[in-house]
């Protein structure tokens, strides 16, 4: 494989996992705006555990976690104080707090950044990209993933149909928390750099839109959204600017034609090997009107 | 029924700002009983509801399941404690399936986090499919299991809903308005289906305007009146009550409803 | 509180106003008796910084407040009126009006600023319908505005270069009051800036458009069952956050006399801030959330140095999100979605 094509396999794999996390908390109707705070808090606490206190991979990558899942756990209790616009905003300034924070602080390098000791390869970000989609899928398919579904539809029904929607909700962002800072390690590792300047508000917008428009009814849409995101700009050929242009009409088109994102639930089942023979879901209306 | 009630109201208050809109509400759900909650519009039926199922909290007075008070309760233990609802207007999950909102009215029979955490299709037999499928069957909805909800009938829907309240196993279903904007055949179809519903031992306890729908599925009435209880007993003399009379004057709904049940 | 209160004939606009200015000269006049020369010059250029921010400010929390929604094309409108006003110089296209051209290259700027806002408001209310009403369904026009965030940056990139560039001031008067140093471009635009926020207060408290906005602020459905042609007023607040946007940009303009592509990226952070710490959807909270971090900002460069301003000014604010999440002055429900 070239480099070029290694580079973006990379990108894919820590922007799919930071997709997941920022999935994980939607899915169940929080948007959280302040993915970047999560992912660099994660990256800074792998650079840091590598560089300054001289530890393993297997030690930093599950510390960082940890350290982000904790850190989720925490926020979750003011934010789920919140709800719509006032929620996007609150985990707005969390990641613009933590990137300013960083910018400051002596510890971390500054502005300048921090080298990162252990280089992580290429194999392991794919492997770890895999065993986090499947461990999402696998939590999309259990009761939590139903009950966490019904939450983002109705909260008030959910809560008398039996859901403990503050526990789901915390444990959302817990588990949020964990899989950006494990982007965010896995960055850290396989780019032997970090700087707050990266973990910018422009990078929670875009892991956002990633999950947005590729849907957050299943566990689908964060892949669809992260290989379309990642895949248009060197799919476009056309150059620079152009191409975030091109990006901008593709993302309001999709708003106004398509705005569940590409991959709903219904599609899913339409497109399930379940379905692939005898009767389809799709004319639900007709079948009804049959019943 | 000298058997201690399902369900007992005692001196149920609630108030919105100045207006009391449940005022020292008192009566009992006999065990296994068929009871109507009826009412001119505004009267406080949805809001006693909301009361029973948790929404909010009481301002004075005590609800008691089945020997047990449930008003200090939080409202999502309610459900596995056998108290099972629908809603005036249908709220079913838009971006669940069929079957997935029907699943979901099993969420309370999960416990702990080995349960939450096992995937639908991974359980004994699939057993959550299996008896929502089952329980589909029964209520003679024949949609597809995947389909949007969003794109059914409202009277599928409707019956959706019932169905979903079902999953819980309730002790006591409360249905708010289940007739509404049915036609007349899914009204009686309704009806049959409520009825072999509570022969299995489950208690009903309805929200109706639709008084021919009331007086063919319910034995026992109970009528609020501006948050005030003003008739509690055998619904076939509720029209011959006074207060009630007085309550629905000028209301073409009971009058008519009742002529139709004439008829 | 009676209803015979709220029936009544509405407060005098000005309230608040006065309040927020009393304050300020009041944080001047400590600073002067307290902390000397160097502090209150900080403090007078940080409520200069600060009337940008809350003019801005008041263009977020008026779209949160009337539409509950987080429009992110605001600092791109900003940018624009900046850069198109350079572009039109530069280019020389309004070298027939002499001396008043950098005047008119910033109407033209705040008119592309406006139109731009119109687009915007086409594709992203114009087309939509809320099905569900669910939990995730109010980011779609937050969405479709960082697409138009994409779009006019970059195709300002392509028009006029991603450089930053000069723009011709056309004066410079500084008052010296007391060994003080004041702007008098920089006051008047903290005079202007101010005048525009009475003068919407005005319009929002007074008359048959203020009402109508505020009654599809409360509810879409009640207000066109009530006869207010929602799909009329709502171009309204576009024209309006086009508006407040562009004329933000042009006093930026004319105080710091640089334009870059990026210079909207900046002040919408900023004033998104200043949204927040005064309450979504109130006016006046804006213009003190506005002044507050304009204040912030000038100070922690002045003590802390120039990397902690973003640290102090967001940790401010997610400790007013944590403590009181209504904001300073925002007691309403507006953000908090429906049950």
């Amino acid at each position: 494989m070239s480099g070029y094509a290694t580079g973006i396999v990379a990108i894919l794999c820590i922007n799919l996992i930071f997709a997941y996390a920022i999935f994980v908390t939607a899915a169940a109707g929080q948007l959280n705006l302040g993915g970047a705070g999560f992912q660099a808090i994660g990256a800074y606490t792998a650079a840091w555990l590598s560089s300054n206190a001289g530890q393993p991979v297997i030690v930093t990558i599950p510390l960082a976690m940890v350290t982000t899942a904790l850190i989720g756990f925490l926020i979750s209790f003011p934010v789920l104080r919140t709800r719509g616009v006032y929620m996007v905003l609150a985990t707005f300034a969390f990641g613009q707090f933590v990137s300013g924070f960083l910018l400051r602080s002596p510890t971390f390098g500054g502005a300048i950044g921090m080298v990162v000791s252990d280089y992580v390869g290429v194999g392991l970000l794919v492997a770890a990209a895999i065993i986090t989609t499947g461990l999402v899928f696998f939590l999309m398919a259990s009761r939590l993933g139903l009950a966490i579904r019904s939450i983002h539809d109705d909260e008030p029904v959910s809560t008398i149909m039996g859901v403990n929607v503050r526990a789901v909700q915390v444990t959302t962002f817990t588990i949020g928390g964990a899989l950006a800072g494990l982007s965010g390690a896995l960055y850290a590792h396989h780019f032997s750099f970090v700087e707050a300047q990266y973990f910018n508000s422009l990078l929670s917008i875009y892991v956002l839109l990633f999950v947005l428009i590729g849907g957050t009814q299943t566990a689908w849409g964060p892949l669809v959204g992260s290989l379309f995101f990642t895949l248009l700009p060197e799919v476009l050929r056309v150059g620079g600017s152009w191409r975030y242009v091109v990006f901008g009409v593709a993302i309001v088109a999709m708003m106004v034609l398509r705005p569940q994102g590409i991959v709903t639930r219904e599609l899913v089942s339409r497109l399930s090997p379940r379905n692939w023979f005898g009767s389809r879901p799709a004319p639900a209306a007709r079948l009804a009107d049959g019943g | 029924m000298a058997a201690e009630p399902i369900l007992a109201l005692n001196n149920v208050t609630k108030r919105f700002g100045g207006l009391t809109v449940s005022d020292q509400v008192s009566f009992a759900v006999p065990r296994g009983a068929r009871m109507a909650l009826i009412g001119p519009n505004g009267a406080g039926k949805t809001t006693l509801f909301n009361l029973m199922s948790g929404v909010y909290p009481l301002d004075g007075g005590e609800i008691v399941l089945d020997g047990q008070r449930i008003d200090t309760v939080p409202s999502r233990r309610r459900i596995a404690m056998g108290l099972s609802r629908s809603f005036q207007n249908i709220r079913l999950m838009p971006h669940l399936s069929v079957i997935e909102n029907v699943m979901l009215g099993q969420h309370a029979q999960a416990s702990g986090i080995g349960d939450l955490l096992t995937p639908i299709s991974w359980m004994r037999g699939g057993v959550w499919r299996r008896l929502a499928m089952e329980r589909l069957e029964a209520a003679g909805i024949s949609v597809h299991p995947d389909a949007d909800v969003a794109s059914l009938p409202y009277g599928v829907r409707k019956k959706i809903e019932v169905v979903r309240a079902l999953m819980s196993k309730p002790r006591l279903l409360m249905l708010d308005e289940p007739a509404a904007g049915l036609n007349p055949r899914e009204t009686a179809e309704l009806s049959a289906f409520l009825k072999a519903v509570a022969a299995t031992g489950v208690t009903l306890l309805v929200v109706e305007h639709d008084m021919s729908f009331v007086h063919d599925l319910c034995e026992h009435t109970v009528v609020l009146n501006f948050g005030k209880l003003i008739y509690e007993g055998p619904t076939r003399a509720v029209q011959d009550d006074e207060a009630v009379r007085e309550a629905y004057l000028g209301s073409r709904r009971v009058e008519t409803a009742g002529g139709s049940h004439a008829a | 509180m009676s209803d015979a209160a709220a029936l009544g004939r509405p407060k005098p606009v000005i309230g608040k106003g006065v309040l927020i200015g009393l304050a300020c000269a009041a944080a001047i006049g400590l600073a002067m008796l307290l902390g000397g020369r160097v502090i209150t010059q900080q403090i007078i250029s940080g409520l200069m910084l600060g009337s940008i921010y809350m003019t801005v400010a008041v263009a977020f929390t008026l779209t949160i407040g009337v539409l509950n929604f987080l429009n992110f094309t605001i600092p791109t409108l900003f940018m624009l009126t900046g850069m198109v006003a350079w572009g039109l110089l530069a280019r020389g296209y309004l070298a027939g009006f002499g001396g008043a051209a950098w005047f008119v290259a910033l109407m033209a700027g705040i008119a592309v600023a406006i139109l731009a806002s119109l687009v915007v408001e086409r594709f992203t209310f114009r087309y939509l319908k809320t099905r569900h009403g669910d939990a995730t369904e109010h980011a779609i026009p937050l969405v479709s505005s960082l697409g138009f965030l994409l779009i006019f940056e970059h195709l300002v990139l392509i028009a006029l270069g991603s450089e930053a560039q000069r723009f011709p001031v056309p004066f410079k008067a500084d008052i010296y009051f007391g060994g003080l140093v004041i702007g008098l471009p920089q006051l008047a635009s903290l005079a202007l800036a101010l005048g525009i926020v009475a003068g919407l207060t005005y319009v929002l408290k007074r008359t048959r458009m203020g009402r109508a906005l505020r009654t599809i602020a409360e509810s879409p459905d009640t207000a066109s069952l009530l006869g207010v042609e929602v799909a009329r007023i709502v171009p309204i607040v576009f024209i309006l956050t086009g508006l407040l946007s562009g004329v933000a940009a042009a006093l930026f303009t004319v105080n710091y006399g640089d334009v870059s592509p990026f210079m909207g990226d900046h002040i919408g952070t900023k004033a998104i801030a200043a949204m927040v710490l005064g309450g979504l959807g109130s006016v006046w909270g804006a213009v003190a959330g506005g002044l507050i971090v304009g204040l912030a900002e000038t100070l922690s460069i002045h003590f802390l140095g120039g990397d902690s301003v973003q640290m102090v000014v967001w940790g401010m604010l997610l400790l007013v999100i944590i403590l009181r999440p209504q904001g300073l002055f925002g007691a309403s429900s507006i953000g908090k979605g429906k049950m």
